[in-house]
């Protein structure tokens, strides 16, 4: 599904992404563990095209698509759900989702889809994104990433600001996106979330992978208990 | 009265055309064009010229508006380039520069290969009675083509998918691009729209009273005006912002005169500005 290859990226000439070289097989859930300023947001954001990479080279979907702008990526199957959301605040709920599936109309049943993955999204239609609370505005972004029928699904710690029982139903909605088959990759610092969802996982220090393997052998890891689980 | 106010609402629609144009090419790209009622102008002088050479006025008008629009696209496609690329104030500093310039060149040119052209349509027929006031056919014809323009701007916006993919790259550029939104496509395609008003409006205002080759300057501030009123990015505070002002403007000329109703007009956008900085309906910050 995707390849990243030798991958480089930062600001200003100067990189903060440096040599990443990583893969995520139809059907894989995928988590990358990094504490803040580990480089998590700048890869994905280099991964969607909002970054112009350095260096390397980015495969999706059996096709070449390093330098191709973010409209066309999310165009042909890819969907990233940042951190920051970047809903449209003046628009309603219902608008918000319409637009996701943008330039086709939205496929009513991608639309139930969503409404019975986040009732609460169904109850608020209506409303103006910008005026709801933090998770509604998280399970917004993910349900107009999901209305495009997306191939892969990628979210930037989408716990972030999240209080502990509103973080594990998003995880828990991950969990049944992925049950459907859905393609994941997940930035977290809250492992032990992550690590249940995901396949395999790798650990992100300083813009370089440090590890990686699969879930159950990060977690078994003395490094990871100790600096990202919080086990001394 | 009556009739001072109504024929402040038949200029305050066209105002608002002039400023809906402004506002949304600022809204998607932070550009504020300066160059906007010199393109006004160039739309008239087109038709004026069009129908020197034998076209009848619908389709005189009708080139005259699509090369206000052509021109607008050509601007984006061209100069605004390396605009876009930048970020923040530069961009906006940037842009009003090279506006400002090509407002200049476009004003230049005209006078300089035709200096006395102007245009005036004079709609034939009888006065039109609404309301108790006697109206002319040139400005029934004008607020009747400001009013369909403007509803159908607003059924675009409201309802079209085209429509909602410009308001969101408005509201959120980074967003509209994720969610497969060509940003670029979108400006190109309101730059046209934008100019193409501003040649409608000047067609439309010649309908009331001729205009000159040299009226871009005034159609640039007036857009100016009743974009800030309006809010910045606001694309019903600039139609509400144009119809108030309209208001202003006719009123003003009635009981004060005409000399000193541009002076009332600016003082009117300031003191919005200091009681609501962000304009009428514009978002704070």
């Amino acid at each position: 599904m995707l390849e990243v290859d030798a991958l480089s990226t930062g600001y200003l000439g100067e990189d903060v992404i440096h040599d990443i070289e990583f893969r995520v097989d139809d059907g894989e859930a995928v988590a990358i563990i990094g504490s803040n300023g580990a480089g998590k947001t700048t890869l994905f954001r280099a991964l969607c095209g909002i970054l112009p990479v350095s260096g390397g080279s980015i495969r999706f979907a059996d096709r070449e698509v390093t330098g191709l702008p973010t409209h066309r990526l999310a165009r042909a199957g890819l969907a990233y759900v940042p951190a920051e959301r970047h809903l449209f605040p003046q628009m309603t709920v219902g608008e918000n989702l319409a637009l996701g599936s943008y330039p086709e109309r939205p496929d009513t049943r991608v639309l139930s889809m969503v409404w019975s993955l986040f009732p609460r999204l169904a109850e608020r239609s209506r409303q103006q994104a910008g005026t709801m609370s933090g998770g509604e505005q998280q399970m917004l972004a993910v349900g107009r990433a999901l209305m495009s029928k997306p191939r892969l699904l990628m979210l930037d710690e989408p716990t972030t600001g999240l209080a502990p029982k509103l973080a594990a139903d998003a995880y828990t909605a991950l969990g049944e996106l992925r049950a459907q088959g859905l393609t994941l990759l997940v930035t977290e610092q809250q492992l032990p979330l992550a690590l249940d969802l995901a396949d395999r996982g790798y650990v992100l220090a300083n813009g370089r992978f440090e590890l990686e393997g699969t879930c159950a052998e990060l977690e078994a890891n003395p490094e990871v208990r100790r600096a990202y689980l919080g086990v001394a | 009265m009556t009739a001072v106010i109504l024929d402040g609402l038949v200029l305050g629609l066209q105002f608002g055309l002039l400023g809906v144009g402004m506002t949304l090419v600022y809204g998607l790209g932070g550009v504020l064009n300066l160059a906007h009622g010199q393109i006004a102008v160039f739309g008239a002088i087109v038709t004026s010229l069009a129908m020197t050479s034998g076209a009848r006025a619908f389709w005189a008008a009708l080139i005259g508006v699509a090369f206000a629009g052509l021109v607008g696209l050509l601007l984006d496609r061209t100069l605004m380039r390396p605009v876009y690329r930048r970020e923040g104030e530069e961009r906006v500093l940037l842009g009003l520069l090279l506006t400002l310039g090509v407002g200049f060149v476009i004003e230049g040119l005209l006078v300089w290969r035709y200096p006395i052209q102007q245009l005036s349509l004079n709609i034939g027929g009888s006065a039109v009675e609404i309301l108790g006031v006697r109206m002319r056919t040139g400005s029934l014809l004008a607020s009747v083509i400001s009013v369909a323009v403007a509803v159908v701007l607003v059924l675009f916006f409201r309802y079209t998918s085209l429509g909602k993919a410009v308001r969101s790259v408005i509201q959120d550029e980074v967003g509209a691009r994720l969610v497969g939104v060509n940003p670029n496509a979108v400006r190109s395609l309101i730059f046209f729209v934008s100019a193409a008003l501003a040649g409608l409006v000047a067609v439309t205002r010649s309908m009331t009273s001729p205009i000159l080759v040299t009226a871009g300057v005034n159609l640039t501030i007036l857009a100016l005006i009743v974009t800030v009123v309006g809010g910045l990015g606001s694309v019903s505070g600039a139609f509400l912002a144009g119809l108030l002002l309209g208001v202003v403007h006719t009123v003003s000329s009635f009981l004060i005169g005409s000399y000193i109703t541009t002076i009332v007009l600016l003082a009117a956008a300031a003191l919005t500005i200091v009681l609501r900085p962000a304009g009428l309906l514009g978002r704070p910050g």
